[in-house]
């Protein structure tokens, strides 16, 4: 493990300052919405990376997002339950259908269980789509309450942007110290070599679920906080396009690293803005950068400076 | 009497498209089995060869036969371009090639919108009139779907048995390193095996453009398909494909009479999951080593 430099702590709290007086330098509200794009995406890739990081693609990482946000969301309208617990128990209950799911599924692996977890992916927009009396179909739900705490509560950008900011620092530091704990360590060999690591007596299908449970879960509360900010919610919000994007921001920004799904969803998540009005084009972009980044900067965008990057990847994979 | 009927009409159904599900697993399977790559914009190439045909047909009043050919030709080599200059440098990397067919996918379908528009466009039957056996009653369009789809897929069969370059797909698949050695070129099976296989989606989506609609979206639901019969059949199984692909369309075309398409979506994925539990490997495919 190296240790951090004087420079390295400098830079965190730089960042960590920059970021928390970066909404005041703006008073255009469009800016500080994409800000709290920037963060959630943020979430949401780095998820995704936490279950790639036991070397499993979901390609239904969408679904969990849904999951989380039509929990809370049908819990606030029909229950009255305060979001900031809609959140929590939509967290929980994604964790554990991820986990009794994953236990399931995670017998698969490789290109199987990318496959089944789109299949997941689609067959839950289906029933979405058909579930009415509960998520009131192809029309969504609409009026979802805003998030609340303590009776302040977090209907502006500007209040919404330092709630997902802090969200994102939780997930951010819960990873990093998961990433250092016994099981950061299981995880990464068994990304590095299944059979080694079964072989070396750690219990791959254990771990395996563990990541999927906690990935998904982190999805499926980010999911709830960002129903609680868009405060409307379709079959269409989040769907396989989502679960693409996902990967793309995480294949672009390095997924290697923790870090790589940040500086993804920092990348990609404005993009689309600046190709307004070219209907297809934004999807296009999308496409083409992710190729060119598989072909010529496979290590994604963290390689491009050391100086962010925590440790150099051995895996190829 | 009348349920007799129904059963015909839902058997019919699900020939028609059991043997589209069979064309693409077949593809699909075909690109896994050699070139150990999961192509997820395989339904992309569907799509291209239902448009192909469609504007051959349509705009051009070329007999249907031939657009077929067309789409099959303009696809394949598109396939094969496609490999060499997208697919190959992720020859030893099956995570990067997967997440680079993504990109292909989202790349040709939003280009498709771009071009075509999103809007649905009917393409008209190429036969009329109705086969009457007893009870039974089946359309012409929907038997010539079957037929051609079994003569092409005996075609592409053949072609896999009894030729040179059959064969050394067949041996690629089996052993690459044991190929290699005995010469045969990688360079030169890998493209071919990509632009055959997407020919067979091309083919499928052209054969099923005048049954449905055509659109930029309608590779999806093929895909996903192919993806379910190849779990059932096993990747890179090609007779897996068929099984497979003939069965599924049964389970889907008799489910959904009986309870209705949404019903049948989800059977059909338990069915799936149940396989996997039982046989990772699926049906008929070998265990992964």
């Amino acid at each position: 493990m190296k240790r951090r430099t004087v420079p390295a702590r400098l830079a965190i709290v730089v960042l960590l300052a920059g970021t928390l007086a970066l909404p005041q330098l703006t008073a255009n509200q469009f800016y500080i919405h994409l800000a709290n794009l920037v963060l959630l995406n943020a979430i949401f890739a780095i998820s995704l990376g936490l279950i790639m990081s036991v070397g499993q693609i979901s390609l239904g990482h969408a679904a969990f997002v849904a999951a989380g946000g039509y929990i809370s969301a049908v819990a606030a309208l029909k229950f009255k339950v305060p979001p900031i617990l809609g959140i929590v128990l939509a967290g929980l209950l994604t964790g554990v259908v991820a986990a009794l799911l994953g236990k399931i599924l995670l017998r698969l692996r490789g290109v199987y269980f990318v496959l089944v977890t789109f299949l997941v992916g689609q067959v839950f927009t289906l029933i979405l789509l058909n579930w009415e009396s509960v998520t009131q179909g192809a029309n969504g739900l609409v009026g979802i309450p805003p998030i609340s705490l303590f009776g302040f509560s977090i209907s502006t950008r500007l209040r919404f942007y330092y709630f997902a900011l802090a969200a994102f620092v939780l997930v951010l530091t819960f990873l990093w110290a998961l990433m250092r704990s016994q099981y950061g360590r299981a995880f990464r060999s068994i990304a590095e070599n299944v059979r080694l690591a079964e072989a070396s007596g750690i219990d791959v299908s254990r771990y395996q679920v563990i990541a999927f449970a906690l990935g998904s879960g982190i999805a499926g509360a980010a999911g709830a906080v960002m129903v609680h900010y868009i405060r409307f919610l379709s079959p269409d919000s989040f769907t396989f396009k989502d679960s693409i994007t996902y990967i793309t921001m995480l294949v672009v920004g390095g997924r290697q690293a923790m870090i790589g799904g940040v500086l993804g969803s920092l990348f990609l998540t404005p993009l689309p803005e600046m190709l307004r009005g070219f209907v297809g084009a934004q999807q296009i972009v999308y496409g083409v950068i992710l190729l060119g980044v598989l072909m010529f900067l496979p290590e994604g965008l963290v390689s491009l400076g050391r100086f962010f990057r925590k440790r150099s990847p051995e895996a190829g994979r | 009497m009348e349920y007799a009927t129904l059963l015909g009409q839902a058997a019919l159904n699900g020939l028609v498209i059991g043997a589209m599900y069979m064309l693409m697993a077949a593809g699909f399977t075909l690109t896994f089995g050699i070139m150990r790559v999961v192509n997820f914009a395989h339904g992309e190439f569907y799509m291209l060869g239902a448009f192909t045909a469609f504007f051959a047909y349509v705009y051009w009043d070329i007999p249907f036969v031939l657009c077929l050919a067309i789409a099959a030709v303009t696809i394949g080599v598109l396939g094969i371009l496609v490999e060499r200059t997208l697919i190959r440098p992720f020859r030893d990397d099956e995570t990067s090639g997967m997440i680079a067919t993504l990109a292909i996918s989202v790349i040709v379908q939003n280009a498709a919108i771009m071009m075509w528009g999103s809007a649905p466009r009917a393409m008209p039957d190429i036969v009329r009139g109705t086969l009457v056996l007893g009870p039974f009653s089946f359309p012409w369009s929907r038997l010539l779907v079957i037929a051609a789809a079994a003569l092409i897929f005996f075609a592409f069969w053949l072609f896999m048995q009894r030729t040179r370059t059959g064969r050394a797909m067949r041996a690629v698949a089996q052993d690459q390193e044991a190929a290699l050695l005995q010469g045969i070129r990688i360079n030169y099976i890998y493209p071919l095996a990509f632009g055959i296989s997407v020919a067979l989606a091309a083919l499928a989506g052209a054969l099923m453009g005048p049954v449905f609609s055509v659109s930029p979206f309608i590779g999806l639901t093929p895909m996903l398909k192919a993806f379910i019969v190849v779990i059932l059949g096993g990747l890179g199984s090609v007779p897996g494909a068929v099984a497979g692909g003939i069965l599924l369309g049964f389970i889907e075309s008799f489910t959904a009479t009986m309870f209705g398409s949404l019903i049948s979506d989800i059977l059909q994925l338990l069915l799936v999951i149940l396989i996997l539990l039982v046989r990772p490997s699926g049906l008929l495919g070998q265990r992964e080593a």
